[in-house]
């Protein structure tokens, strides 16, 4: 194998150089306003040769006679120009750029206007040029085609899903890769054990799946960006390999550029409040009081209400929680500059955001340094390094099966029952479950993430000329990070006081180790209008994770720490992972009319049954640019690309899966041990996902209209599932398995254009519509629930052999065969996105997003229903019953159909004005900085949405590729409002 | 330039060379976190076996609060009044029933004491058959391993085929630890031929402690203490043998092994083995105990319970009663319960498996149903009397000679005594009696309906359709 890629630049070399007279070009580049633009490219068409505008805009490059250069730069629109001894280009702005470049190979990248996929990119103007998103995953909503993202909760610190075109895995995590600056990023989602039997005994497993934790893509500081690209499928992440089933997200952070140092100053303030309540305590309690709740018999809420709260004092304990103002502040200081030799950019953000309820929010501070060095012309050096430290306090919401969650206890109190602290001591909640105000200010869900991530690339020209171009790079990266996590309940409040063993702590400690290393030759010949772009490289990732806890209960009074408990509970869980992959990857650039590109990535994991065993990815795709054929004669139409494209990516099992582990079973403090009910499969493959996608891109009228229409078919092959057994034998499942085969099938329209552009008002509009569809298209395992997919009659997720995966099954069973109810995928999603920039200092933006059809398996109606609280419970049915009762689950007639509801909705997602405040009127201290911007912003303003409920984008379950979308009163999500002032220097 | 660039292939290619092996080498091979179930199945140390035989007593607490729980409902027992979870008072009320052919859902949450009684019947088959490829114990110590071992299975397959009534379960895996076996589960039988089974796996046990000497080659933990010898083993294992027995209606079986059991019809009612519960670490803690007058998540008691009690009976009232008056009562949906469950002091109380009292309640019903009734009313009043009631030649002077009214009785006393111990429900389907229970039929808006049987498990349900 080491062989073959040297072989291959053999058989390329014999191209020869070509000695050519020329001249110097050289000339100056302009942007808007005629202000020069540095770090534009400078390229001669068909060649290696290329430079790079000063910080003035200022260029000189040695060309051949005849020469044609093109100047591209991030931001505007490429123009080719004849080459001249002295030249002047401006450049015109533009939303989405054909010049940019896209990632096609690991060590590779291609101009946009030729890229056989539609990936799509998020500039940082996009991703935070509006407003501030509490976190990363939060900032890209809504602004992509074919990316479902839905907030799990609106608890603060994050928890989002993230799915590119449909579920790609089963059991694994939905989530895509997360690459930034060619680091690995570890984006789990780690147990706190806040879902614990301690806790809100919502999963009786050790370390909850319903923990209502976030992911760690969280830490991230969006601020810090560039841009992102997003490889959604394995027809453009195939040479990602086994880690690429679900996409890829590359991140490339801010670099340091040449010339004057630039200092940049901002400061956000701002708000959040609920986005909406539910009302549940403005509810009339007369009908209660003759009917009784399911918690309560009438007669006992009368005699409460009589000794508890003679008068008709209420009180909105909902908007107690969650009514509050959390503030909101963000403060980052960014400086650039350098050398030819040597380029920094350090960037500092200090956030802290407090939450609509009480005792919860989210801060972070994060540092990064991104220094450039070139220390001879030949070797280029990039070196990175983040450190982040954040911190969440996201308090109990979600499922819960002891009485601590908040969104239950004020479901089931009534608003007549005084809940108010009297000299600091709560007064009990005498129907069922616990004062909810306790809850927010006694008890502690916290987690403290530190985090290192660092990188490194080196390149080394080996070869440079005219037609030659040979590449060494190196690339290595760290993703090091530990995530603490506090969960605590002291041993007075209520529920606790009831348990066998008040007060209740739990430490965790989850530490993680990603590291990365690929290193990469790649050579580029020119010869006549053909180019080739020939890589081979290998790459090596590991992961290393030690997750421990140690858990007390029946602590001493007012004491904290675990090891005062008197029962106490200890674990200790290793992971590791080891992945090789070796890639070859051709490209052949026929004068960029058309492009054609193969590839093959070869993996092999220690996570598979064999660890030496090497699975092949391969990926083709074809551009055409027709309208850069000579024969095209209609220049209205500047671009007409036809793409196709074809890659296939796996997904190893995860780790643990080959193990057949003995049980520990303790008893009496004598060890014993017995047969596991799950088993490992020691033989386990990848899964293995295969998609080809087709589109077409067109650009018109100078690029102001712009279509972008791809449709593809993604199949995964032999997915991994559990495999459940007869449980009669005693296990239920093997844990994985190659079950079956899974379909998604999509459509991604993307519509852009700038409607107007005159001397005081320019428009850039974008329209984005997507759906995906998906279907279990073979299945060779008994039909089953997919595990933590919903609660029985509240609706589950089966899979059945051509369903959906995320159809929604339940009640009735007629003859043993559960109802299909609706899908939790939206039918179709889109986005609405505008920018318009008038009175030349002014910008404001809007984003609209919809989502379309999708349906969640909601608990939300019922639990207020039982508790009495929900705002229509005493409204009177024809049977003259209140609905708040004959609505409820057990009652004639109500099948699971009560649950699947409607989610659809539409929220603004972003919305911001911004001023960008003239010199002028600061007279004689205008020289002292270089601009003043300001602005206000809201994030998540308004949605409008048919559902009950806080938020209808509610994952109790977490990333789940299937059955995430259970809602049991999470957290409210919040619209947040901010100031904004930027400096520059 | 061209030096330059030589030196460094040179220098990449030497230092990719001198990186290889550990480039290529495998970090994590063997599992971490535990052992492999391949290193106790042939020849297993001592501490391997008693490992085994630890986790099988330890496997036997597993389902216990899924059973109880559940059956106490059905039973119209107790209810687990958990406020966030109201299938709990509602599914098992048979509320949903109409949707679900009459059953509870077959793949919803009361199905987990399914899984947890068949792994323990696998549990203790890898127990038997890891001492069998063992050269680690005698020929004795191995037939005393198989005794104990089957007598798990017994238990768990009593259990299993109750709960599942007519649906019956899988009587056979041919080959447990055979590759490619759990692709291939029995049939399910009938409720009778379950019954068989248990009968034969507990008579099985019996001739393995006949054979095997006074000793356990394994830890016998504390719950067992007085039974910790193979012969005192087998009186249990005769206990066992009598509640299967029992239904079979093998009147003659039953007095036959309650004579080879600790059945003393004067001696304490508490006798008998237990699950124990602690808080060491990593242990569990006694799933049926709350905090009296919890506002969780607490097991509170049909208010019938207490109101069909005879006066004056000690299981009720009094200070050491199963119950207790809660501070307010306790409304979970259609029920409104008085009364705590109060079983057990602590989380840390032990759970009784069987006791003298169930065996002098077999005796009784045996005996009756063999027409010595002046056998039976000895065994009764036994009991009547332990917990303050007047004898029945006082008390129910009518029924000493009406078999039906001593069955009536007998039923009553198991009521009493075993109370929230997984049997009232079992009971009254024995004798076709589930009318007596409270809560049935359409009570306002709500219609309620006691189970024949909990629903077949979807997971096997699914298995059965792809593999008929």
């Amino acid at each position: 194998m080491k062989l073959k890629p040297l072989l291959l630049l053999i058989l390329l070399m014999p191209f020869t150089v070509f000695a050519q007279s020329g001249f110097v070009a050289s000339g100056r580049v302009t942007g808007a306003q005629n202000n020069p633009l540095s770090g534009a490219t400078v390229s001669v068409a068909n060649s290696n040769n290329s430079t790079v505008t000063d910080a003035t805009g200022n260029f000189s490059i040695r060309v051949s006679n005849g020469a044609r250069l093109v100047i591209s730069h991030v931001g505007y629109a490429p123009k080719t120009v004849n080459a001249a001894e002295s030249m002047n280009v401006s450049l015109d702005e533009e939303n989405t750029t054909l010049s940019e470049v896209v990632v096609t190979g690991l060590a590779t990248t291609t101009r946009r206007g030729n890229a056989a996929n539609a990936v799509a990119t998020i500039s940082a103007k996009q991703l935070t040029g509006s407003t501030r998103s509490q976190t990363l995953d939060a900032a890209m909503q809504g602004k992509v085609a074919g990316v479902q993202i839905t907030s799990n909760s609106g608890a603060p610190g994050g928890g989002f899903l993230v799915r590119l075109r449909g579920a790609s895995s089963l059991t694994q995590s939905a989530e895509p890769l997360y690459i930034i600056d060619g680091v690995y990023m570890d984006n789990s989602q780690f147990g706190t054990g806040a879902g614990t039997n301690a806790f809100t005994g919502a999963a009786r497993t050790p370390t909850g799946s319903q923990d209502n934790s976030a992911n760690r893509i969280a830490d991230i500081n969006p601020q810090d960006i560039e841009n992102i690209e997003i490889l959604k499928g394995p027809s453009a992440a195939a040479i990602y390999g086994t880690r690429a089933n679900a996409g890829v997200i590359l991140i490339t952070t801010k670099k340091g550029r040449a010339g004057k140092l630039t200092v940049n100053f901002g400061q956000d303030v701002g708000f959040a409040k609920a986005l909406k309540l539910i009302g549940l305590h403005k509810t009339k309690w007369d009908k209660q009081f003759q009917f009784g709740t399911e918690l309560a018999n009438a007669a006992r809420l009368t005699t409460l209400k009589s000794t508890l709260n003679p008068t008709d004092e209420t009180w909105d304990y909902e908007k107690i929680v969650y009514g509050n103002t959390g503030a909101l502040r963000n403060t980052r200081l960014a400086l650039s500059g350098g050398t030819d030799k040597i380029r920094f950019y350090a960037g500092g953000n200090v956030m802290d955001e407090q939450g609509i309820q009480k005792n919860t929010g989210y801060s972070k501070n994060s540092f990064r340094l991104n220094v450039d060095l070139k220390p001879t012309s030949f070797i280029d050096i990039a070196v990175g390094a983040n450190y982040i430290n954040s911190n969440s306090d996201r308090s109990f919401s979600g499922n819960d099966n002891n009485g601590v969650a908040i969104g239950y206890n004020l479901a089931y109190l009534p608003n007549w029952l005084p809940q108010l602290p009297v000299n600091g001591v709560y007064p009990k909640q005498p129907l069922t479950g616990q004062n909810p105000l306790e809850i927010v200010d006694r008890t502690v869900n916290n987690e403290k993430v530190n985090r290192m991530i660092s990188n490194y690339t080196v390149g080394v020209q080996l070869v440079k000329n005219d037609i030659h171009n040979l590449r060494l790079t190196s690339t290595g990266g760290v993703d090091f990070l530990t995530a603490e996590d506090e969960v605590y309940i002291p041993d007075d409040v209520q529920f606790q006081a009831a348990s066998a063993n008040p007060g209740a702590s739990r430490y965790t400690t989850n530490r993680a180790l990603n590291t990365n290393l690929q290193g990469f030759l790649v050579y580029n010949a020119h010869v006549g209008n053909f180019s080739f772009t020939t890589s081979a490289g290998l790459t090596q990732l590991r992961r290393d994770v030690r997750l421990n806890y140690f858990q007390g209960q029946g602590l001493k009074p007012a004491q904290r720490n675990p090891s005062t408990g008197t029962v106490q509970q200890a674990s200790e869980t290793f992971q590791g992972e080891k992945e090789l992959g070796r890639v070859v990857q051709e490209e052949i650039n026929w004068n960029d009319i058309v492009i054609a590109t193969a590839g093959v990535r070869q993996d092999r994991s220690t996570l598979n049954g064999d660890p030496k065993k090497y699975f092949t990815f391969p990926k083709a795709s074809l551009a055409v640019n027709v309208a850069n054929f000579g024969f095209w004669k209609i220049p209205a139409i500047s671009q007409l690309k036809l793409r196709a494209a074809y890659g296939e990516t796996g997904r190893s099992a995860s780790f643990n899966s080959t193990f057949t582990t003995l049980t520990d079973l303790i008893i009496g403090g004598q060890a014993g041990a017995g047969y596991p009910t799950i088993l490992g499969n020691a033989g386990i493959e990848p899964e293995r996902a295969t998609e080809f996608e087709t589109g077409v891109d067109i650009g018109a009228f100078s690029n102001r209209l712009r279509i972008e229409f791809t449709v593809y078919n993604k199949k995964v092959k032999n997915l991994i599932e559990s495999y459940n057994l007869s449980t009669g034998t005693g296990v239920s499942s093997i844990q994985v398995f190659p079950v079956g085969d899974l379909q998604n099938k999509g459509i991604e329209l993307s519509l852009g254009g700038t409607p107007v552009r005159s001397r005081n008002v320019t428009w850039n509009t974008n329209i984005n519509w997507w759906r995906n569809r998906s279907l279990m298209t073979r299945l060779i395992i008994p039909e089953k629930v997919v595990a933590s997919s919903g609660f029985g009659s509240f609706g589950t997720q089966r899979l059945r052999e051509g369903a959906s995966p995320t159809a929604w099954y339940g009640t009735p069973n007629v003859n043993g065969v559960p109802t299909l109810y609706e899908d939790s995928q939206p039918l179709w999603q889109a986005s609405w996105s505008n920018s318009i920039t008038f009175l030349r200092n002014f910008e404001f933006s809007i984003l609209i997003h919809r989502s379309h059809k999708n349906f969640n398996s909601t608990l939300n109606q019922e639990i207020t229903d039982e508790g009495g609280s929900s705002p229509d419970w005493s409204t009177i049915d024809k049977d003259n019953n209140p609905l708040g009762q004959s609505r409820k689950l057990g009652k004639p007639g109500i099948t699971t159909r009560q649950f699947i509801v409607d989610a659809s909705y539409t929220k603004i997602r972003e919305i911001s004005l911004y001023y960008t405040v003239p010199k002028t009127i600061f007279g004689s201290f205008a020289n002292k900085f270089e601009s003043i911007r300001v602005g206000v912003s809201g994030n998540n303003i308004a949605m409008w949405t048919p559902y009950y409920g806080y938020d209808p984008e509610a994952a109790n379950f977490g990333n789940r590729p299937t059955g995430a979308t259970v809602d049991l009163l999470s957290f409210p999500s919040s619209k947040r409002f901010f100031f904004h002032f930027n400096v520059n220097f | 330039m061209r030096i330059n660039t030589s030196i460094l292939v040179v220098l990449a290619i030497v230092g990719l060379t001198a990186c290889k092996k550990q480039f290529y080498d495998e970090d994590v091979l063997v599992d971490p976190n535990g052992a492999s179930v391949e290193s106790v199945l042939n020849n297993a140390t001592r501490g391997q076996i008693s490992q085994l035989a630890v986790g099988v007593q330890s496997s036997m607490r597993n389902g216990i609060l899924s059973y109880y729980r559940e059956t106490g409902t059905v039973g119209r027992e107790i209810i687990y009044s958990a406020s966030t979870e109201s299938r709990y008072f509602n599914e098992l009320l048979g509320t949903q029933a109409a949707q679900y052919n009459g059953m509870n859902d077959p793949a919803g949450i009361m199905n987990t004491y399914y899984l947890n009684y068949s792994s323990l019947r696998r549990r203790a088959e890898i127990l038997i058959r890891s001492a069998n490829n063992t050269t680690a114990l005698t020929d004795q110590e191995k037939a005393a391993t198989r005794g104990f071992a089957k007598t798990m299975q017994a238990y768990s397959v009593w259990v299993l085929v109750n709960m599942q009534g007519k649906n019956g379960i899988r009587e056979t895996f041919s080959d447990l630890s055979a590759p490619g076996d759990l692709l291939k589960p029995g049939k399910f039988g009938t409720y009778e031929s379950g019954l068989a089974l248990a009968k034969t796996l507990v008579n099985e046990a019996n001739a393995d402690l006949a054979a095997g000497g006074t000793e356990f080659p394994f830890t016998m933990t504390s719950g067992y203490t007085g039974f910790t010898t193979v012969p005192d083993f087998k009186k249990f294992n005769r206990a066992i043998a009598a509640r299967i027995f029992l239904y079979q209606k093998d009147w003659a079986g039953v007095l036959a092994a309650l004579n080879e059991s600790f059945l003393s019809l004067t001696g304490p009612l508490q006798t008998g083995p237990v699950m124990t519960f602690s808080t060491t670490t990593n242990d569990q803690v006694n799933p049926l105990y709350h905090v009296p007058n919890s506002s969780g998540a607490p097991f509170v008691a049909f208010n019938e319970f207490i109101t069909d009690a005879e006066p004056g009976d000690t299981r009720v009232f009094g200070p050491s009663a199963k119950v207790a008056q809660r501070t307010s009562p306790r409304t979970s949906g259609a029920v409104t319960s008085t009364h705590d469950v109060t079983l057990y002091a602590s989380n840390t109380s032990s759970i009784s498996i069987i006791r003298n009292e169930e065996l002098i309640l077999m005796y009784a019903e045996a005996k009756i149903q063999s027409n010595q009734f002046a056998d039976a009313i000895v065994a009764l009043d036994r009991i009547r009397t332990a917990y303050g009631l007047r004898p029945l030649a006082v008390a129910k002077p009518t029924i000493l000679a009406n078999k039906n009214g001593l069955i009536d009785e007998v039923l009553n006393q198991r009521r009493y005594s075993l109370f929230f111990e997984g049997q009232r429900w079992f009971d009254v389907l024995r004798y076709g009696k589930k009318s007596i229970l409270p809560l049935q039929g359409t009570i306002g808006a709500n219609t309620f309906v006691v189970f024949d049987n909990f629903a077949r498990p979807d997971a096997e349900v699914q298995w059965d359709k792809l593999n008929p």
